[in-house]
């Protein structure tokens, strides 16, 4: 056995830049690799171990219902931490040593910015669950959103301000890409519709009193107030209102009605408040939610949130379109734009122009005494 | 026998990565740009730390300063990059002198919380400037470097580009340091007393040496947004002040071979302990703390102890 | 009228465990001349040394007040073994990188120990308001103010008025001096450090109720607590309790009538500017070259 002096170059200096983890063969032969950047540690790992434990679920029922024609999915996933240059590095890395034939983005929209570029290059379809409408306005055909757009989850929060019969809406956001870009988008709306805001205010993603804001507004005059939040702030928010007695409406976006949020309050700080969900997550509507619920909680011992019910169902889409078409990344492509009225659990997914997967969501409130959500209208916009 | 070394720098820069620029994948490419984007900074944060002694945790500003001037350059007003990155340079350079003469009277612990309260300004402030940063949602679409037909759109084009800039960068670091420039910086960061008892103008080289590493950060910062494409202000938070602070550590203040070494280290060093998951962090505080207090020089100080050490046995067995 | 009130006590609650934040960061400063970085992830250590006690381990609140704060003092004597010690000769860069370290172990070694998912402590005083002139005060908030007020009371008793308080001071000012006194000055130092710990084990329980408990919490804090010490004066007591109620103040009273994006913006501002201005702050030690 001969080796030139090149090659051996080559293998001492490539050992020495990557003498751990390179390169393992993960999947047996023949399996369909998957490639998933999920926020697996760090501060955002919350949400991120949500979809983590949902796209598993998601790759056992697959594989039990016989998988892809008789091949095997296998998903591999990458920590994007909470940093959008990690989150492109985990996404180069899958790239480069897994080569998936589908991909499945991290949720937080900084993440999917900044991995977008690459997607584009690499030319694969790709599902993620962030929120941003800028992503989809970027003009990546590769990219297919399947949670409801920030504008859409916005309009669904102005459509509940409207039953409430708000003529003096007031918006208090938290200042990230998902606050400023909801709270202009539901400011528009409001001023469309002829009752504008009387007042915005903004708090910092590490702010814990917001005492200032929510007294401004009600000065105001605010007779219904708009929360765009996080899991952690919308808590506290909440629990603050009851406690400054603040007497109108609030409309909070579903991150403070995710399980890891409810766990943090009672019952009496749900009064008088209704939230805008991705999809009404309730077992007693029965069939395939109540299943996925029940199934979800079994396997990992917490409630489901929709962020994982969103990744789950667009795993399943995947595997019906590689069925449908193979793997050729143009054909899973044009399958997936072509995607009419498919029945998941939390939506009926049809992609526009833009990747949009979803049009629709849930206007809930607690039933009363209790931290239980109950449906007050389904909306669907268009 | 000063140009001799400089040019070592550069030509050890250029081969090493030019090597591995041939033989690796497209992942390890893309963390050697991390590396050598983060280089620049650190060898910029050099002079301002390691020669003329000024604990700043609000580097991560400059860098951020550089990459938006670019973002916003070649987006809302269409300029091509090349000619973004000097402005960038100049406009990085140009703030730093001017919150220099007043910060830059301040020392030790006061000097490390004002530029950490630098940091936290810059952040809030993109943030909030949503009609020119975008804010939160950051700035996409920034333009792809290119000469000609060439464009510098995929790892291994971009490394060349990067190595090249980082060999001029040290060169011109090792120059400066052995200069009479960076021994008067040095004697301020010894004693500052001292240094003004030999005539050294104090105020006028602690600005210097401040601009001098705020125009690194801005080219680093321009680099980074040309190679990712997305500038966020997380991107350029008091966290990642502390990261270069870390990498200077590590590799050795004061060094220019620490400097690169210490960012190409603490580049590759997440992925090789993936293993470790949540449990990376806490090694990575512990690893910083053992260096601190066993390897006070760091591994180029460590280097010259083990060659001292091999020299002196040498000695030992001749005589 | 009303609505000021309000303001202004949820602006003195939050203020006061900035106070307490920078107190704990302030007697370390003055007794040892370690700037602690990691001041901020010591009261998140409060917090969660708070949830293992009362939420965990289910002690009744007296008790696992006490068990709380004893674990944090054990804390601040582990912490002046195997950080100050072995830092105690080498340049202030050096401890102050060092600190910054520890900070990032303590904070993921919470993040190990207790995952990222948010806590709720709750109060003794749960769900009691009070009303004052039309403003409706949670009774935690008030008796944080309140504790607050009582412990620095009780901090300068011990300075002032106690043997061992003095022999602290004594240590501040002048090592060697307290050594040839005959002082045990390791023990001193350690007691420091310990009393610094238990300071911020009061602040973290005192907000543990008011917001949720996360392993991230201990940044934002410290940045705040260092504003407040730079704004009152390095170095100073009465200058981390001013510079605490005022960053809290301007947090609420500069979102309410300035602007709520940028109010963050006002108390770094204020703090830059008193480090250009007067860099002793309003209360504190004559610049020197100790730092």
């Amino acid at each position: 056995m001969t080796m030139t002096r090149q090659g051996f170059l080559r293998l001492v200096l490539a050992a020495s830049v990557a003498p751990v983890g390179a390169g393992l063969a993960l999947a047996q032969q023949g399996d369909i690799l998957v490639g998933a950047t999920v926020p697996i540690t760090g501060p955002l790992s919350l949400t991120g171990k949500q979809y983590h434990n949902a796209l598993q679920l998601a790759e056992q029922d697959i594989n039990a219902a016989g998988g892809v024609n008789g091949r095997k999915i296998k998903i591999v996933f990458e920590d994007t931490q909470a940093s959008n240059s990690t989150a492109v590095n985990a996404f180069m890395k899958l790239a480069q040593e897994t080569k998936p034939a589908f991909y499945f983005l991290s949720s937080y929209s900084t993440q999917n910015l900044a991995t977008s570029p690459e997607l584009k290059k690499i030319a694969v379809p790709a599902m993620y669950a962030g929120g941003a409408d800028i992503v989809a306005e970027g003009g990546n055909e590769w990219l297919f959103r399947v949670r409801p757009a920030d504008a859409v989850s916005a309009r669904g929060m102005v459509e509940a301000a409207k039953l409430l019969n708000a003529k003096k809406p007031g918006i208090i956001f938290i200042q990230n890409d998902f606050g400023q870009g909801g709270a202009q988008i539901a400011a528009k709306q409001f001023e469309a519709a002829g009752t504008p805001v009387v007042g915005m205010e903004a708090y910092g993603q590490n702010d814990k009193d917001f005492s200032a804001q929510m007294i401004s507004l009600r000065g105001k005059g605010a007779d219904v107030i708009l929360l765009f939040n996080y899991p952690q702030d919308g808590a506290l928010l909440l629990r603050q209102a009851k406690m400054l007695g603040l007497k109108m409406p609030l409309v909070t976006s579903s991150a403070a009605l995710v399980p890891a949020a409810l766990q943090l309050i009672s019952p009496a700080d749900l009064d008088n408040v209704w939230g805008v969900v991705d999809a009404y997550m309730d077992p007693s509507v029965g069939g395939r939610m109540a299943e996925f619920v029940a199934r979800y909680k079994k396997a990992f011992g917490i409630d489901p949130d929709p962020y994982g019910l969103a990744y789950y169902d667009g795993a399943l889409i995947m595997a019906e379109g590689m069925r449908k078409v193979g793997l050729d990344p143009k054909a899973l492509r044009d399958w997936l734009v072509n995607l009419r009225d498919w029945p998941g659990i939390g939506h009926v997914y049809t992609f526009d122009a833009k990747g949009n997967g979803v049009s629709d969501l849930a206007i809930v409130k607690a039933r009363s005494g209790t931290k239980t959500l109950e449906l007050v209208k389904a909306v669907k916009l268009d | 026998m000063r140009r001799y070394h400089s040019l070592l720098a550069a030509v050890a820069i250029l081969a090493l990565g030019g090597l591995l620029s041939l033989v690796l994948a497209d992942y390890r490419l893309r963390l050697l740009n991390v590396s050598v984007i983060s280089a620049i900074a650190v060898i910029g944060f050099n002079f301002a730390f390691g020669l003329a002694g000024l604990i700043s945790l609000g580097h991560a500003a400059f860098v951020g300063l550089g990459a938006y001037t670019l973002a916003i350059l070649s987006t809302a007003f269409g300029w091509s990059p090349w000619l973004a990155i000097p402005v960038a340079i100049l406009v990085t350079t140009l703030f730093a002198g001017l919150i220099g003469y007043p910060l830059l009277r301040l020392r030790g612990h006061y000097l490390a919380l004002a530029t950490l309260g630098l940091n936290v300004s810059f952040t809030i402030v993109v943030t909030n400037w949503i009609s020119l940063t975008g804010g939160t949602n950051g700035i996409s679409g920034i333009p792809e470097l290119r000469l000609g037909a060439f464009a510098f759109n995929d790892e291994r084009r971009f490394l060349w580009l990067g190595l090249v800039l980082l060999a001029l960068c040290a060169a011109f670091a090792v120059t400066l340091q052995r200069s009479r420039y960076g021994r008067a910086m040095m004697a301020v960061r010894d004693d500052e007393t001292a240094a003004r008892m030999t005539g050294i103008d104090v105020t006028r080289v602690k600005i210097t040496a401040l601009c001098l590493s705020a125009a690194f950060a801005a080219l680093s910062g321009t680099l980074f947004a040309t190679h990712v494409r997305f500038v966020a202000p997380e991107d350029f938070n008091y966290a990642h002040s502390i990261i270069y602070l870390a990498m200077l550590i590590v590799g050795g203040e004061g060094a220019v071979a620490g400097a690169v070494i210490g960012a190409a280290l603490l580049t590759f060093l997440p992925e090789w302990l993936r293993f470790l998951g949540d449990a990376y962090l806490a090694f990575f505080g512990l690893m910083l703390l053992a260096i601190l207090i066993f390897l006070p020089t760091g591994l180029v100080g460590l280097a010259a102890q083990l060659r001292r050490l091999g020299g002196h046995r040498e000695a030992e067995t001749t005589s | 009228m009303a609505d000021f009130i309000q303001l202004f006590i949820n602006g003195l609650a939050l203020g006061s465990v900035y106070a307490l934040a920078a107190i704990g960061f302030v007697i370390v400063y003055s007794a040892t001349g370690v700037v602690n970085f990691a001041a901020g992830q010591f009261v998140m250590f409060g917090t969660f040394a708070g949830v293992a006690m009362l939420a965990n381990a289910g002690l009744p609140w007296p008790v696992g007040y006490a068990a709380a704060l004893l674990a944090m003092a054990a804390f601040g004597a582990l912490f002046f073994i195997v950080v100050y010690l072995p830092l105690r000769t080498s340049p202030v860069v050096t401890v102050i990188i060092g600190t910054v370290a520890v900070g990032i172990v303590m904070q993921n070694a919470a993040l190990l120990g207790f995952g990222s998912w948010p806590f709720r402590l709750v109060s003794p005083l749960e769900g009691i308001t009070i009303d004052i002139g039309g403003a409706a005060i949670s009774a935690h908030a008030a008796m944080v103010v309140v504790v607050t007020g009582l412990l620095v009371g009780l901090i300068w008793l011990l300075f002032y008025r106690t043997a061992l308080g003095i022999g602290m001071r004594a240590v501040a000012q002048d090592v060697e001096a307290a050594r040839l006194m005959g002082l045990n000055v390791n023990r001193l130092l350690a007691l420091s450090w310990m009393l610094a710990a238990v300071l911020a084990g009061i602040a973290g329980l005192l907000l543990g109720p008011m917001w949720f408990a996360d392993v991230n919490m201990g940044d934002p804090i410290a940045l705040k607590a260092f504003a407040a010490t730079i704004i009152g004066g390095f170095g100073s007591l009465p200058g981390a309790i001013a510079g605490g109620l005022f960053v809290g103040l301007t947090e609420l009273l500069g979102a309410s009538y300035l602007s709520s994006a940028y109010k963050d913006l006002i108390a770094f501002a204020v703090m830059i500017l008193f480090l250009l201005v007067r860099p002793q702050g309003v209360f504190g030690e004559r610049i020197q070259d100790r730092g």
